[in-house]
């Protein structure tokens, strides 16, 4: 009898799992079909729902801690290398003979730069999530001071006394100076929008400092953006450079005699209607170029070709002999070789209107440019031995150190940093969204207009049915794996659909991602992208006293008038924590005229200070601006019985929000902030 | 060229100097003997006026602000910058806010110019002009009467309230009627002095701001008085205050019925018929040191708590007047040049120069020793 009932019960397990497969099997084809939006993508749960997990025993397991190599600096007697870990929050000391890692110091919070004293004994740190700069021992290898900064310490220039530290500011856009004698911060000079690098001029006379976004321009017009010129001896801002038609201007490096400063930069062309790619009618990369002597020239040239990009160029540094630069393109893996004296020829003899004509020109780097070196994924920093004869690369998404010769213009060596050996999912979706290889001729990347996986500050004509039509400013990629629907319309369903068949339709006129490909990229955007702490305006969760008056606006149900507020125009309800966003699709008055009809979907609020301009079109440079100029009709949100100082605590409170984990975590305390009773 | 055009002004003016010395003194050039009855109080001569002929956009000028080697004046129609013997003016064109430039003023830490108009507030950062207006940012109002830098913070006087930006965190504060002791949102100049910001406000006489506690008082006319001083040295002789500055730890108060000294502890006023002041109508006022200079609709006044040195225009013959005040004497001086206009709107002065704003045109003086 036992039996029969073990057999009976065998069968009838296989008779429900067989009765079953079949419309499981159909809704899970449906439910694919639906967040990928094409109906082939393989049916593997896996894929989705264990690769995009973010905490938790699984994430710990599938994921893997790498050390990200980014900036480094080289010893002066050139034995020791000294390398940022990015991610590892690292700062890693390699020797050059052994090629080997002899330590790793821990240091702040994501950290950006390092710069060594000319003694070679002590080094300072920028922690760019810290708001500070470490000072460290290098022969008891120990950190021995914390210096205040403003927020995002990125690159960091000694004086040519060595009594000052230039500090810049990425996030506030500032170069703070710190008296290294008193330890303390001495001013902060207003920079470029979003600066991150810096270098002496060769006189030490002027610190030179780069910034990737653009200035705050006119509605509709091109981007500009602006190198600094501080004067050493004032410590003063001497002069404000600006590159037409440029951003992203990510490094900089003088010739040893001064005769030129060069940086990295990007020429987008985001307000032609983007109904072509090729002949870089998308985006240029290339070089800026000031002449000092010259009246302070600017130039501006490619180092792209009429088929072949190089996108997203990252660092330059140039040889002793001031006759080669090296610059790295972070989005195609190659290093880039230039004939400076092929550059000097060229600029003598051209006038300044073949100057300008040239910084379109895709063809004329092959006047100049003499070698293309391929590295590991993701190249980075650069530094030179201090005799010039070897270049280190960070491959930062390799977790390694590429040593070229410079003579031989040839990869020698790697030097591995002993980072996890496996490539995650999420790594090497991580990997595709640096990468340009998926646009046509490799001409941008996903990276080239989210920055730091975030958003370039620009508007793009990214053209539909009409051109001209529907101008979409960009949006971050920080934390939003959450918070679908994707696309100012609303019109993808998922991170899938977004990235999978419309990319390739819209944004690279090529293929597209292969299912495994798109599975790591979602992953990787599901689970990698974080929003850096908002030390700027809320440091520890204690809001000042205008944020929170400003935080009782946001919360308001009544007018100053005492009219209650319809609960569809409340602020909280279309953007309610933790991510401040309800995912809903809303009109709040902000339909122009070239735009479709439409509903925008309600964007997430979180670190929103750092993503001007604001509204669908970029339209509103300020967040002030949302309800002193935008909202005639009082749609988004009730504004208009405001008084002033009510409006600036509300934006106060605005710019406080920080990452939607915080609020995750608190999530009690807000959902007694939405429903007081 | 440049370089002997140069000279030549210069040796002009050394020239003119010593003419003007001996023309006012009538005797031979004896330092120490110029002015004795100045006492210490600096008497200024070999005034020189700029006006549009000579490169101004306008005639009509608010403010002036001294900073090192270039002089900048705000006008009716632009902020004009005198660098090298040469003017240049900046519009709107160039990025400023608005073309009335009513305020100027200098950060020590960064060199930032800092520029109100009637349109909004400015900063002027080596050559990138950066507006602020109640639009696109915290500022209370769009018409800045007065800026001030201090350290880090700028504060304006505004006809919304006073404001503070924290250059730092990119706070903006608004003081008016509803948070702070003011009859009225409508403020009219703003100092810095002993951790304290000090706001003219116009019918709320000066609020008093402490960096410190972040705790507000204010000065009014404690006899309530709107015509006249009814109980002398009782508090600020008047409630409409139109400037304040505060330096060696003495607040000056300009009010359009007479000027207030506060020393912390007492206050003293001073009219125009019980002392040197030669107008009560009083636009501004600026101190350093000891001396505090008066831009009246009358001319310019020079004070030091003892010594009354004023400047006048005679407009018959454009010669100009110093009147010399100590106590109840005056001694009454010509003199060959003259201030451009008596209705001096704005005051600056470094070393051995004074500049003045007025509504007809720009002046120099020079010091005479």
């Amino acid at each position: 009898m036992r039996k029969y009932i073990k057999f009976l019960f065998i069968v009838v397990v296989l008779a429900v799992f067989g009765l079953l497969r079949i419309p499981v099997h159909k809704w899970s084809r449906q439910h694919v079909n639906y967040i990928t939006a094409v109906d082939d993508h393989p049916l593997n749960c896996l894929s989705c729902h264990m690769y995009t997990q973010k905490d938790g025993v699984i994430a710990k397991l599938i994921n893997a801690d790498y050390l990200s190599p980014f900036n480094m600096a080289v010893s002066p007697d050139g034995s020791k290398l000294y390398v940022i870990a990015q991610e590892g929050n690292t700062l890693l000391v390699v020797g050059t003979e052994t090629d080997k890692v002899i330590e790793s110091i821990a240091v702040g919070e994501r950290p950006h730069s390092v710069v060594i004293k000319s003694d070679g004994n002590s080094a300072f740190v920028s922690n760019q999530w810290a708001d500070n700069v470490y000072e460290i021992n290098l022969t008891s290898l120990k950190i021995v001071d914390t210096l205040k900064t403003g927020s995002g310490p990125a690159e960091l220039v000694l004086s040519a006394d060595e009594k000052f530290l230039y500090v810049v500011d990425s996030y506030s856009s500032e170069v703070s100076i710190i008296d290294l004698q008193t330890r303390t911060e001495l001013k902060r000079l207003m920079a470029g929008n979003n600066p991150v690098a810096a270098t002496l001029s060769p006189d030490r006379n002027q610190v030179y400092v780069t910034s990737r976004r653009t200035l705050a321009m006119p509605y509709g017009t091109p981007p500009m953006t602006e190198l600094t010129v501080i004067d050493a001896a004032t410590q003063r801002v001497k002069e404000r450079k600006i590159f037409e038609n440029a951003y992203i201007m990510e490094n900089v490096a003088f010739t040893p005699s001064g005769d030129m400063a060069i940086a990295t930069l990007i020429r987008p062309k985001n307000l032609i209607p983007a109904i072509q790619v090729e002949r870089g009618w998308m985006m240029t990369h290339g070089i800026g170029i000031i002449e000092p002597g010259n009246d302070g020239r600017i130039i501006q040239l490619l180092l792209d070709e009429p088929n072949a990009y190089y996108s997203d160029p990252f660092d330059i540094v140039i040889t002793p002999d001031g006759e080669k630069a090296f610059v790295t393109h972070s989005g195609v893996d190659f290093v880039t070789v230039i004939d400076l004296h092929a550059i000097r020829t060229l600029l003598a003899e051209s006038t300044a209107e073949e100057l300008d004509y040239y910084s379109n020109h895709l063809g004329i780097s092959s006047r100049y440019v003499i070698k293309r070196i391929p590295t590991g994924a993701n190249p980075k920093g650069l530094v030179l031995s201090p005799d010039g004869k070897y270049l280190y690369v960070a491959e930062r998404l390799e977790d390694r150190i590429a040593v070229i010769s410079t003579e031989e213009m040839e990869t020698i060596k790697t030097i591995d940093l002993k980072g996890p050996s496996r490539i995650t999912v999420a790594r090497k979706g991580r990997r595709l969204l640096n990468n340009a290889g998926f646009t046509f001729q490799n001409q941008y990347a996903c990276y080239t207009c989210h920055p730091d996986s975030h958003e370039d500050g620009l508007v793009y004509n990214m053209a539909g049915k009409d051109m001209g039509r529907n101008l979409a400013n960009v949006q971050t990629l920080r934390d939003i794996g959450d918070i679908p629907p994707y696309k100012w319309n609303g019109k993808n369903s998922s991170i899938y659909k977004q990235d999978g068949m419309r990319f390739s339709t819209i944004l690279t006129r090529t293929e597209s991602f292969d299912f495994d490909e798109l599975d790591a990229l979602v992953a990787y955007i599901v689970t990698g992208i974080k929003n850096p702490p908002n030390l700027r305006y809320n440091p520890n969760g204690e809001l000042t006293a205008a944020q929170k008056r400003g935080k009782t606006i946001f919360y308001r149900t009544h007018t100053n008038c005492g009219k209650e507020i319809p609960v569809e125009n409340r602020c909280f309800t279309c953007h309610p924590p933790p991510f401040f966003t309800n995912m809903e699709m809303a009109d709040v008055g902000t339909l122009s005229e070239t735009d479709d009809p439409m509903l925008f979907d309600a964007p997430q609020l979180n670190n929103v200070y750092e993503s001007a301009p604001y509204l669908h079109d970029g339209r509103s440079a300020t967040l002030e601006e949302l309800w002193t100029t935008f909202n005639d009709e009082d749609k988004h949100g009730v504004g208009n019985d405001m008084m002033k100082d009510q409006l600036n605590d509300l934006v106060e409170y605005l710019k406080s929000l920080r990452d939607a984990k915080y609020y995750k975590d608190n999530i009690e305390t807000y959902k007694a902030d939405i429903n007081p009773e | 060229m440049n370089n002997l055009s140069r000279i030549f002004h210069k040796a002009i003016k050394v020239l003119s100097a010593i003419l003007l010395t001996i023309y006012l003194t009538g005797s031979s050039f004896v330092e120490k003997d110029i002015f004795p009855e100045a006492g210490s109080m600096p008497v200024y001569g070999n005034w020189e006026t700029f006006t549009r002929k000579d490169g101004l956009p306008a005639d009509k000028a608010y403010c002036v602000r001294m900073d090192g080697d270039r002089v900048l004046v705000g006008t009716s129609a632009g902020l004009a910058v005198y660098e090298n013997d040469e003017w240049r003016t900046y519009t709107v064109e160039d990025g400023l806010a608005h073309p009335g430039v009513l305020s100027i003023d200098v950060s020590e830490l960064t060199g930032d110019v800092w520029i109100g108009t009637l349109g909004g507030l400015n900063r002027w950062s080596a050559g990138r002009f950066e507006t602020f207006t109640q639009f696109n940012s915290g500022l209370a109002n769009d018409v800045i009467y007065s800026v001030i830098c201090d350290g880090k913070d700028v504060w304006v006087a505004t006809g919304g309230g006073a404001g503070h930006y924290n250059t730092y965190t990119r706070e903006w504060g608004i003081y008016t009627e509803r948070n702070a002791p003011m009859h009225e949102p409508w403020t009219y100049g703003v100092c810095a002095g002993d951790k304290k910001i000090f706001i003219a406000a116009w019918g709320g006489g000066v609020i008093e701001y402490n960096t410190e506690t972040e705790h507000f008082r204010d000065y009014i006319d404690p006899d309530g008085e709107m015509e006249i001083d009814l109980f002398a040295d009782d508090g600020v002789v008047h409630d409409i205050t139109t400037g304040v500055s505060h330096a060696d730890g003495i607040l000056w108060v300009a009010t359009y019925f007479g000027l207030s000294r506060y020393d912390g502890a007492h206050w003293k006023g001073y009219f125009d018929h019980d002392s040197g002041l030669i107008s009560n109508f009083i636009n501004f006022l600026k101190a350093d040191g000891p001396v505090v200079y008066l831009c009246t609709d009358l001319g310019l006044c020079g004070f030091n708590g003892e010594t009354w040195v004023t400047y006048q225009r005679n407009e018959n013959d454009k010669k100009g007047k110093i009147l010399i005040t100590n106590g109840s004497e005056t001694k009454k001086l010509v003199a060959s040049t003259s201030i451009s206009h008596n209705f001096v709107i704005g005051v600056d002065f470094q070393g051995d120069e004074i500049w003045l704003a007025t509504s007809k045109g720009v002046c120099r003086g020079e010091r005479v020793k």
